[in-house]
């Protein structure tokens, strides 16, 4: 399914979030936002996935709603909230329990969720007991056991070391290649945005604008080897170029949003 | 200025040990006691001078309810007390530290105090005498207080089970007065001036009177045990004014006419004074002679019925068994006891 | 080679650790100094029963059957009026945490109204439910109703924003959110205000039996009390913090229970 940003700008009380943003992200793609910090990058993601509303703008959809997709946009958080009342399986099956599907349904649906994401063996497991990494896998398991059309996806490896976050992506990458979800990943890491994205819309610093928008040639399958190692590093470059004089811009400014 | 303080000091202990020298002539001696009526005669002998005359200097501590009365006395916070006769007391008695010297307050035929009092819906209903309460609801103070007693000598009288009445204990009078108008039970027990202002306003009917059915001893003056072991002779000249008292309150409350009315003449009036400064709230005229029950002019007790008092409690599983009435009662300093059990 | 020093530990204490047992030698040590100054005389029987007294006095009651009298009218109000009381709370509390005119209204009206001893409305109780059991049930979900108002608000307002959002973003219907997100969210804080209003239920309940109350444990109190029986009414006392125990030593099982999670 595409989704279409049109004209959106966002205010809060007198700060101007957002300022006529416009873009279009096509089916089966990942789109990376990255920005300097209080770019509006979170206020954006927000308003295409219906959580917020725009002050001005409008965001649209078009075309078909992909198979036994119950809940077609779908976010993945930077600080997983999970339910820590709830099992694995508890709080993967909670994005189910209101759509009247049957119980064996259900189960089949979370089971195939938790084995796609690694969590058979943690089923039973309270969130506590999990390691961060863990955590956002069943993050991760709870967004597409809905089967999403678009995937929203608000900095989701910023809470994880170094480490963990070089697994996650490789898991995130193994799962785009099976469900072609169309996705948009907000985050500060430009590395995570050069291995993930097949684009990345640079924003510019408050009031938000589209500053530019950078396709990544190489095909991510192939990010991985080395030849192309050099020309990632390059435009890692010339992406920090476009938000460095910003970004320390807005890394001395007070913190009043 | 030093000079003028060291004089003035000088002044003040010149002053100090004066009165000391004028209060060393009188000894020091406290009661506790409720601020009602039938508290009397030591309010009468006080502001008549009756300690004066014995040389005692008497301190009224004034409480308001008969429990404190008898824990000051025992604990040592009086000397004496004055109150009615209850389970409490003769629990606080049982161990040892109180001691009954004289009468107080006596249900006396002829001389109301403690009425029972009807809803009108109950009276209508056929609850027209003391008999009648069986198998009714009542409402009484506490348990163990002395309507509780009452109604169970009014069930011993006459001949049917305590455990046929339902039995209230709503803690105070208003509430009682409150129960009774909102018909929560059918009758309550009551003091005269009470019940008279119930039964004006048209929310009960005064179906008969304590003295009525079951005549007793309903207070009684008590010092604490160290007092008559350690000041005797203070004891006796204490009951000497109180004796005083209890005269003048008779002459002056508890006198008849030939046709057995009781009259009121100007030695009442000539006390109302006293009770306007003593009893709280403080009374108009017409109450202090409504409440204006009977107290032995001579301050003798009917003995067995105390006795009776404290095996009926013990009956009812509210007095301690090993408390014994020979032990409390000392009947050495007032003359002419009633009713003393021989053995 | 220089000299070495060994580096002096530092981080010791502020563990309060339960120790078993002790809370136990605690109880008994002062029971056995209570016992051994009024058997010697240190203590009069005029001011304070002993220990063996007291249990004596217990035992009769239990012989005669008038402890299970007294216990069974005592815990039925007890019951009766914790659940109005917590249901009603629960109830104001919930809709407090949701909805901002029950919140701007509940607020002030709960902070005017909580300091209110309910002693002193007793007077009032008893012309609005009569000397019966409701002025007595009255009185006790009354005390219980506004902490757990408190309780229940705070707790629904401490839960995190995210996890309502998280509900939101995956479709949950309101009634869902409250249901799943809300209230299990809320949990541990009004099973700890559940520990408050449990000791004002049984705090109030000697008030509630002071009118027209023939049976109860309260009443068997205020009794002991106007008939100056101390043993019996320490009896009764005991009797009241064997209560407290008990709850308390329940409402740990169930939140052991219910918050295993944590």
């Amino acid at each position: 399914m595409d989704l279409i940003v049109r004209e959106v700008s966002h205010r809060y009380g007198e700060l101007r979030a957002l300022e006529a943003v416009s873009l279009a992200v096509q089916a089966g793609e990942t789109l990376a936002l990255i920005g300097p910090s209080g770019c509006g990058k979170s206020t954006l993601l927000g308003i295409m996935g219906g959580l917020l509303e725009p002050s001005a703008g409008e965001v649209l959809t078009s075309g078909p709603l992909p198979e036994g997709c119950l809940n077609p946009f779908t976010y993945i958080f930077q600080d997983f909230a999970l339910l820590p009342w709830r099992t694995v399986e508890g709080n993967v099956s909670l994005a189910l329990e209101h759509h009247g599907l049957g119980a064996g349904e259900r189960a089949e649906r979370v089971a195939s969720a938790l084995a796609l994401c690694g969590l058979v063996e943690f089923a039973h497991a309270f969130p506590k007991q999990l390691s961060g990494g863990m955590r956002q896998r069943v993050g991760i398991a709870r967004a597409i056991v809905v089967r999403p059309a678009l995937l929203f996806l608000d900095e989701p490896l910023s809470a994880l070391d170094a480490q963990t976050r070089e697994l996650l992506m490789e898991d995130l990458l193994a799962i785009w290649a099976r469900e072609r979800t169309t996705s948009i990943y907000v985050t500060h890491n430009l590395q995570e945005a050069v291995r993930l994205a097949d684009r990345i819309c640079v924003l510019s610093r408050r009031p938000g604008r589209v500053k530019e928008i950078v396709e990544v040639e190489v095909p991510r399958e192939e990010r991985a080897n080395a030849e192309h190692a050099r020309a990632l590093a390059e435009l890692q470059g010339r992406l920090w170029d476009l938000i460095r004089d910003e970004a320390a811009v807005a890394d001395r400014e007070m913190q009043d949003a | 200025m030093r000079a003028t303080l060291t004089a003035l000091g000088a002044l003040l202990a010149l002053a100090l040990a004066g009165g000391q020298v004028q209060s060393q002539t009188k000894e020091k001696v406290s009661i506790a006691a409720l601020p009602f009526v039938s508290s009397s005669p030591i309010f009468i002998a006080k502001e008549l001078g009756y300690f004066d005359a014995e040389g005692l200097d008497l301190e009224i501590k004034i409480f308001n309810a008969a429990q404190p009365v008898a824990v000051a006395t025992a604990s040592g916070d009086t000397d004496f007390g004055i109150t009615g006769l209850t389970g409490g007391f003769y629990n606080l008695a049982g161990k040892g530290a109180l001691k009954i010297i004289a009468a107080q307050s006596r249900e006396e035929p002829g001389y109301d105090f403690v009425a029972y009092v009807a809803n009108p819906k109950a009276h209508e209903a056929g609850l027209r005498k003391p008999a009648d309460l069986a198998g009714k609801t009542v409402g009484i103070t506490t348990v163990g207080s002395t309507f509780h007693y009452n109604l169970g000598k009014l069930a011993e009288k006459h001949g049917f089970k305590l455990d046929s009445i339902t039995l209230k204990p709503l803690q105070s009078i208003p509430n009682m007065s409150a129960a009774l108008k909102g018909q929560q039970v059918d009758a309550i027990l009551i003091t005269a001036n009470n019940a008279y202002q119930l039964e004006k306003e048209g929310a009960g009917k005064i179906i008969g009177w304590v003295h009525q059915e079951t005549p007793w001893q309903l207070g009684a003056l008590f010092t604490a045990t160290r007092m008559v072991e350690g000041r005797r002779a203070t004891v006796e000249k204490f009951v000497r004014a109180y004796l005083k008292g209890t005269a003048a309150y008779a002459e002056a409350y508890l006198q008849k006419d030939a046709s057995g009315k009781r009259v009121f003449g100007k030695k009442a009036e000539d006390l109302y004074p006293i009770q306007q400064k003593w009893v709280k709230p403080e009374p108009q005229p017409q109450t202090v002679l409504a409440s204006a029950n009977f107290i032995d002019p001579q301050g003798r007790l009917l003995v067995r019925d105390i006795y009776d008092q404290v095996a009926w409690y013990q009956a009812q599983g509210l007095v301690d068994k090993d408390v014994d009435p020979r032990k409390f009662l000392d009947l050495s300093f007032v003359q002419g006891h009633m009713q003393v059990p021989q053995n | 080679m220089p000299e070495t020093r060994p580096v002096a530990f530092r981080g010791g204490g502020f563990n309060p650790a339960g120790r078993r047992g002790a809370s136990w030698i605690a109880f008994a040590a002062i029971i056995a100094a209570w016992q051994l100054s009024s058997s010697s005389g240190l203590l009069p029987a005029l001011f304070m029963p002993s220990p063996l007294s007291v249990v004596e006095a217990l035992a009769r009651r239990v012989e005669t059957g008038a402890l299970t009298r007294h216990l069974a009218a005592s815990l039925q109000r007890i019951a009766l009026g914790w659940a109005v009381g917590t249901l009603g709370g629960l109830a104001i509390g919930t809709a407090m945490g949701i909805f901002a005119v029950a919140r701007s209204i509940g607020l002030p009206v709960t902070s005017a109204l909580f300091p209110i001893p309910k002693i002193a409305l007793l007077p009032l109780l008893i012309l609005w439910f009569g000397i019966g059991e409701p002025s007595k049930v009255a009185t006790i979900a009354l005390g219980v109703l506004f902490p757990t108002i408190i309780s229940t608000y705070t707790a629904i307002d401490g839960v995190p924003r995210n996890l309502i959002r998280m509900g939101q973003s995956f479709g949950l219907p309101a009634a869902m959110i409250v249901w799943k997100i809300l209230l299990p969210g809320a949990l541990p804080g009004i099973l700890s205000g559940f520990r408050i209003s449990s000791s004002i239920a049984l705090i109030l309940v000697v008030a509630a039996e002071m009118i027209g109350a023939e049976h109860g444990i309260g009443a068997f109190i205020l009794a002991a009390g106007n008939l100056m029986q101390t043993d019996q009414l320490v009896a009764g006392v005991v009797l009241l913090s064997l209560l407290g125990l008990a709850v308390s030593f329940g409402l740990s099982r169930l939140e052991r229970w219910l918050l295993r999670w944590r």
